[in-house]
């Protein structure tokens, strides 16, 4: 503060010194004009030119207006009749004070003006070019941190002190260190005491920027959230100036900026990275599921065939009805997982058409009977033709998982319905069997990927698991809902699923 | 055993699922011939006289649907297609091409063979078809000349696209008939391909001739192909 004082209190002595230089030099070369003998008007002249070049080189308009008073009453005093007197013996003298001190006063404002103005035109210039040196800077950064550095280093060298940036990570908390400017090239990391408080202080902000102990705080803000934090040193931050601040602001928008583009850019390139690999997966994983289906067939095909040629009570009836069974279930996996990844492919949004519901019931039930000719499958479809628009292929598949599953807890002497009604805009599917029920410990896991069931009931056969999240996978791509529970009324399981009788993004134009 | 006389040509190129058809045929008495490839199907059709093709939609050298076409430019001889569960799509343009019947992978000797009996048995009946005026599956029957249907002896009202419906069925027993034929046949070439209205019909028509239309037992629904009236 002191300091400041002291260089302004020079500058005065340096400015009243330059205006008095300048007039006596004036007042020289008029005595000089006196003893050749001009006339009293180049006098004028003379001290009319002193005070414009006193304008030009003090600052403000003072220093102006003094020297044209001051030249004025030494014109006065010099050089008019009686001499070395401020009395006038002619009062014709007073038009040529009146007229030379106007003239003084205006040509001393407009060389301040011209003056100021090249100076506020220097500043900006000065402005724009340490933006641009930043933003040029910023665009060769490798990371956040990096960009930090640029910042602090640029910020410190334009205001001459050692500015500090805290960048705050990705989930929007501050990270633990900050990087500081120490001097011209060197840079530190200092720890940050409290992460919290400087976190609630910057989001509680209503100012431009929130005052430290040590530091003033400029936020700085990204599209979504708070980027970073920039710091200046408390003695520097008191004294900045109106334009200082707005070019602070302006480098902190540049900043931000750079800090967006690059967190975006590493987003877009992430999740492009992941797409890739979750598409290699799932072609990966639907060719070898394709591929394993001859083998299968071929499996399944040759050992009916051995069943056909043994007898029921040879034990070689049971090996090829244990190899038909195992190829069976492996098929139905394949046939899920298949499924799975067309549902997961990104390319694939299912394709709806209007399908009687009572037909995917029947292709569902047709195709169930044929594997399992020795149950009873009870059907209760509307009296009035019930059409929904699905992918009959993949409700079909939800209807089969379900009705697999059923079957697999079911005696073949219990009962199996499928119940097909309409609530208001839904279509209501549901399969209920008659057999042990989901034990309740299972009851939240069902439709969990590769869950099965750990309780002690668990049969021979084996489950991967893959059929209940299958059929929410696709219920939910229909925009549909589906749970499963015990049935109240007896023993055995239900499972209900909805689907909406309309679609609900593109209405009919009707 | 009984000894038939009507030649099989087997087209698939995985050697497993072409020994245990061959075995089916043998148990049922057929004979047959094999090939591994599309142009060796087309050459053996050339040389042998072949009463009914087994093929393979994913041959190695080029599409089984090729071999459809070119077959039917001069043959009439029934045609069932063997593919996997996912190509919808291909199994009813197969159809569309002239393929009589598909089944899909992984199929049971079994189905196969009650395929194979229903295709031959259309084979020999095909020469007096065209005259036979009365038609009838189980108890549902059909009299073309007086367009009149019958269920288990008693006359049915039908309104006239669903009698139209039922006789583009039983001109093709046994045979799937897929959606977008049955639109053009039912509604005419210009109708496009909007399936609604046919779901409707045929829903209505279940309601007439089925005791329980979510488990019809005449005309079976192929999802995402088309639709069958049973031959059994």
């Amino acid at each position: 503060m002191r300091s400041l004082k002291y260089k302004d209190s020079k500058e005065i002595i340096r400015y009243i010194l330059i205006t008095v230089i300048i007039i006596a030099a004036a007042t020289g070369i008029g005595w000089i004009f006196l003893m050749i003998g001009f006339p009293e008007t180049n006098i004028v002249i003379v001290y009319l030119l002193s005070i414009l070049i006193t304008a030009r080189f003090t600052r403000g308009y003072t220093y102006g207006l003094v020297a044209a008073v001051v030249a004025t009453f030494t014109f006065n005093y010099f050089f008019t009749d009686p001499y070395y007197t401020f009395s006038v013996s002619d009062p014709a003298y007073f038009i040529t004070f009146g007229i030379m001190t106007i003239t003084a006063i205006i040509t001393s404002t407009l060389t301040s003006k011209v003056k100021q103005n090249a100076l506020e035109s220097q500043e900006k210039e000065a402005e724009t070019s340490a933006l641009f040196h930043l933003t040029n800077r910023l665009t060769d950064a490798a990371d956040i941190a990096d960009i930090a550095g640029i910042t602090t280093e640029t910020i410190s060298g334009i205001m001459n002190c050692r500015a500090a940036c805290l960048c705050f990570d990705e989930s929007g908390q501050p990270e633990q260190s900050f990087i500081q400017q120490l001097n011209s090239n060197e840079q530190v990391r200092r720890k940050v005491d409290d992460t919290a408080e400087v976190k609630h202080q910057i989001e509680s902000l209503r100012s431009g920027y929130s005052i430290g102990s040590e530091f003033y705080d400029w936020p700085i803000y990204g599209r979504e959230s708070i980027l970073g934090i920039l710091r200046i040193p408390k003695e520097h931050a008191v004294s900045m100036g109106e334009s200082q601040k707005r070019l602070l602001r302006s480098m902190i928008e540049s900043t931000a900026l750079a800090m967006d583009r690059f967190r975006s850019a590493r987003q877009q390139q992430e999740s492009r990275e992941e797409t890739i690999q979750e598409r290699y997966r799932s072609n990966l994983l639907r060719a070898i599921s394709h591929d394993l289906r001859t083998p299968l067939s071929g499996i399944m095909g040759t050992s009916e065939i051995l069943m056909d040629m043994t007898e029921p009570q040879d034990p070689r009836y049971d090996l090829a009805e244990g190899i038909h069974k195992d190829a069976d279930w492996l098929h139905s996996l394949v046939e899920n997982i298949l499924s799975l990844t067309r549902l997961q492919d990104g390319r694939l949004t299912i394709t709806k058409q209007l399908e009687a519901a009572e037909e995917v019931v029947g292709g569902a039930v047709g195709h169930i009977l044929k594997r399992h000719p020795e149950y009873e499958i009870t059907v209760d479809v509307p009296e009035e033709v019930l059409l929904v628009p699905m992918d009959a292929k993949l409700i079909e598949q939800v209807l089969i998982n379900l009705l697999d599953n059923a079957i697999k807890h079911t005696p073949p002497s219990g009962e199996i319905k499928i119940t097909v009604s309409q609530e208001n805009s839904f279509a209501t599917f549901s399969v209920a069997d008659s057999g042990c029920g989901i034990a309740i410990s299972d009851l939240p896991n069902i439709f969990q990927m590769f869950y099965t069931t750990h309780t002690g009931k668990a049969d021979s056969q084996r489950s991967v698991g893959l059929g209940l999240p299958i059929c929410e996978a696709i219920i939910k791509a229909h925009e549909g809902t589906i749970e499963g529970h015990n049935r109240t009324d007896q023993m055995g399981a239900e499972f209900i699923f909805t689907l909406p009788k309309e679609e609900n993004n593109h209405a009919k134009p009707e | 055993m009984q000894n038939r006389n009507e030649l099989i040509l087997i087209v698939e190129d995985d050697s497993q699922i072409r020994n245990f058809i061959c075995y089916s045929l043998k148990q049922e008495g057929f004979s047959y011939i094999t090939a591994g490839t599309a142009q060796g199907a087309l050459t053996t059709l050339v040389t042998e006289q072949v009463d009914l093709m087994l093929l393979d939609l994913g041959l190695p050298d080029f599409d089984g649907m090729e071999v459809i076409k070119k077959v039917r430019e001069w043959s009439e001889m029934p045609i069932i297609v063997v593919s996997a569960r996912d190509q919808d799509k291909e199994k009813a343009s197969a159809l569309d091409n002239g393929a009589d019947d598909y089944l899909t992978k992984p199929f049971s000797s079994m189905e196969l063979m009650a395929r194979i009996r229903v295709a031959i048995r259309h084979l020999q009946k095909s020469g007096g078809a065209r005259l036979q005026t009365t038609l009838g599956v189980g108890g549902l029957k059909i009299d073309l000349d007086k367009r009149l249907v019958y269920l288990e002896d008693s006359e049915l009202h039908t309104t006239p696209l669903e009698y139209s419906l039922l006789s583009l069925f039983f001109r093709n027993i046994g045979k799937v008939l897929t959606t977008n034929y049955i639109i053009k046949e039912i509604y005419g070439a210009g109708y496009g391909s909007d399936t609604q209205a046919l779901r409707k019909l045929m829903a209505g028509l279940r309601r007439k001739i089925e005791k329980n239309p979510a488990k019809p037992r005449y005309i079976l629904t192929e999802i995402g192909v088309g639709y069958r009236l049973s031959d059994v």
